[in-house]
């Protein structure tokens, strides 16, 4: 069962197409891999699923429905919640509060939603920083930040925008073991990563994008000996 | 327990008394305290604390600076002194008249302005409220334009036959906005600890990411207007009753906006007792400034020789400056503590503590 479909989608910008008839389908309970060199389009992929954009042609068709022009919080609370390339913590707010936030889309009570930040916290490993300022993090339990604030949401589909870039390879690779739980809880993951490693480890199945096409998709296995995905990220031979 | 938590029980148990002391004493005051013009300083301090506080739930905490609350304050003051002078409607059935014109302002307000972020937010407040103004000044058969609504009588206020006051002192107004304060904090306080409270807080922190996280920031941007523009409304009305005229220019000008969106941040963003203390500070500071009283004190103490050519001119100059002087300050709180009074006491002894 795909619990994400991709149909045809295309996104304009003027003259110009970041996304161009792009289709693939997400089953559930699998990781998929999103990769394509910088400016693919992968994060006007992502911001068109999550409702930040519009597409200008296709569906995007989540458990069903027809997401089309939703608004992210609408998304979000239908069960597809993402995180940020560039991260978005509430600085002013503690670590404990930025989740609450989160968890507050499931409940209305403070106190219930405190509980559940503190568990997901925990999860995340970041119980210890609690009650600092999200503003005072470092690059990687920002990034950490940003999954357990998504989680509290209890989202059915989680969108990763490289939240390994820019962390040193220890917290790499504490990320990915947190993907692997993540996906033995029952979540469904697509993953943005440039870390082709990485990426190999966690997919279930790639999707390449190149200038807004989708230009190969399979098993990690077939991805790293396609020849037009070689190509495009090391140049044709002449 | 642990000692940890032992210590902020205690700490919250002080901070609990010596609120409770406070509050008493502001209710006994009026029995001590004959001369008026400290009541009449006190009923101001009262409004400017509603406004302030009022502003500080959509200012501080959603972090959407509205500089056209005037246009609030100006809803309450002129239904609530409408309805008394020309269709005999008391001032407390007329006040929430006022409350129902401020939303509806709001719900008009919001709409337009808050598809607008950050600086052009700020600018379309001011236009929107501008243009609230100049309606009023020109709708002559509703509002009688720049000549404004003077009262010519309250009606007494009596239950069940017992007259409670016919508002001939300054002391129910005294009580009155001393209620209305305790109310916008309580609601401030309230509405900071509750879902409300993270919504709001998320929106100003970064919109986007809220969004994500299930928030729809303009339905919580405009649930913050409301309840920002009913306290306001309660402000103007009471403003509006007490002094007993109203023109466009004292209830719906930019300077009225300002004056408010200033209580919040110099006393405190963000924070419940910020607007308490900037309108604490800046009310007797601008009427103190007004009334010369600052030259006067100089002269008194002996520092500025009232004979000489420099003390001539500041006994002759020092009233006029207020709005310089309380620019002047206003810029030395923004650029030495740009959290505000409060913000920097906190800051201070956090400090201190951790030292």
């Amino acid at each position: 069962m795909a619990i994400l479909e991709i149909r045809h989608l295309s996104k304009y910008f003027g003259g110009l197409a970041a996304n161009s008839d792009v289709s693939f389908e997400v089953p559930e309970r699998s990781i998929v891999g999103l990769i394509g060199p910088n400016g693919a389009g992968k994060t006007t992929l992502f911001n068109c699923i999550t409702g930040y954009e519009a597409p200008s042609k296709g569906e995007v068709v989540f458990q069903g429905r027809r997401l089309n022009g939703l608004k992210p919080d609408r998304v979000c609370r239908l069960g597809m919640v993402r995180t940020w390339q560039k991260v978005r913590p509430l600085r002013n707010l503690s670590v404990l509060d930025n989740v609450v936030v989160g968890a507050l889309c499931r409940t209305n009570s403070v106190r219930e939603a405190r509980e559940i930040a503190h568990r997901q916290l925990a999860v995340v490993r970041l119980d210890q920083k609690a009650s600092i300022l999200a503003g005072a993090l470092s690059i990687g339990d920002r990034k950490k930040l940003e999954m357990a604030r998504a989680l509290a949401t209890r989202p059915k589909l989680l969108l990763l925008d490289e939240v390994m870039g820019g962390l040193n390879p220890a917290e790499s690779e504490e990320i990915i073991q947190l993907i692997l739980e993540i996906k033995n809880q029952g979540l469904t993951q697509i993953v943005i990563e440039h870390d082709m490693k990485a990426i190999m480890r966690l997919s279930d199945a790639v999707v390449v994008l190149n200038s807004g096409e989708k230009l190969a998709e399979g098993s990690p296995e077939e991805i790293v000996h396609d020849q037009r995905v070689i190509e495009a990220y090391l140049g044709a031979e002449p | 327990m642990t000692p940890d938590s032992n210590a902020v029980y205690r700490a919250r148990r002080i901070s609990l008394a010596s609120l409770t002391l406070a509050i008493g004493v502001l209710f006994l005051l009026p029995l001590f305290v004959e001369s008026t013009y400290v009541l009449h300083l006190m009923i101001l301090i009262f409004i400017n604390t509603i406004t302030g506080s009022s502003w500080n739930i959509l200012g501080g905490y959603t972090g959407q600076y509205s500089v056209g609350h005037a246009a609030y304050f100006g809803a309450g003051a002129y239904t609530t002194m409408i309805l008394l002078q020309y269709r005999h409607i008391a001032p407390w059935y007329g006040i929430w008249a006022g409350v129902v014109a401020a939303l509806v302002t709001a719900l008009i307000i919001g709409s337009i302005c808050f598809r607008l972020r950050g600086p052009y937010f700020v600018l379309a407040s001011i236009a929107v409220a501008e243009i609230f103004r100049v309606s009023v000044l020109n709708l002559k058969n509703i509002t009688n334009g720049a000549e404004g609504i003077l009262i010519t009588e309250i009606p007494p206020l009596s239950s069940g036959g017992i007259l409670i006051t016919d508002w001939d002192s300054k002391v129910p107004f005294y009580f009155t906005g001393l209620v209305f304060a305790l109310l916008v904090i309580l609601v401030s306080w309230r509405v900071g600890r509750s879902k409300l409270g993270y919504y709001f807080q998320a929106i100003r922190e970064d919109q986007d990411a809220a969004h994500s996280l299930g928030i729809n920031p303009t339905i919580y941007k405009n649930i913050a207007l409301s309840i920002s523009a009913i306290f306001t409304s309660l402000a103007g009305s009471l403003y509006a009753v007490y002094v007993g005229f109203i023109d466009p220019g004292s209830v719906l000008s930019v300077e009225l906006s300002v004056q408010i969106v200033m209580i919040g941040i110099i006393g405190g963003v963000g924070t419940i007792l910020g607007p308490v203390v900037g309108a604490a500070l800046l009310v007797p500071l601008s009427e103190g400034l007004r009334s010369n009283a600052i030259a006067n004190l100089l002269i008194r103490a002996g520092i500025v020789d009232p004979e000489s050519r420099a003390g001539a001119f500041l006994k002759e100059n020092l009233g006029h400056a207020h709005v310089l002087i309380y620019g002047i300050l206003v810029v030395i709180v923004i650029l030495f503590m740009p959290e505000g009074l409060v913000g920097f006491v906190r800051r201070a002894v956090a400090r201190r503590a951790s030292r």
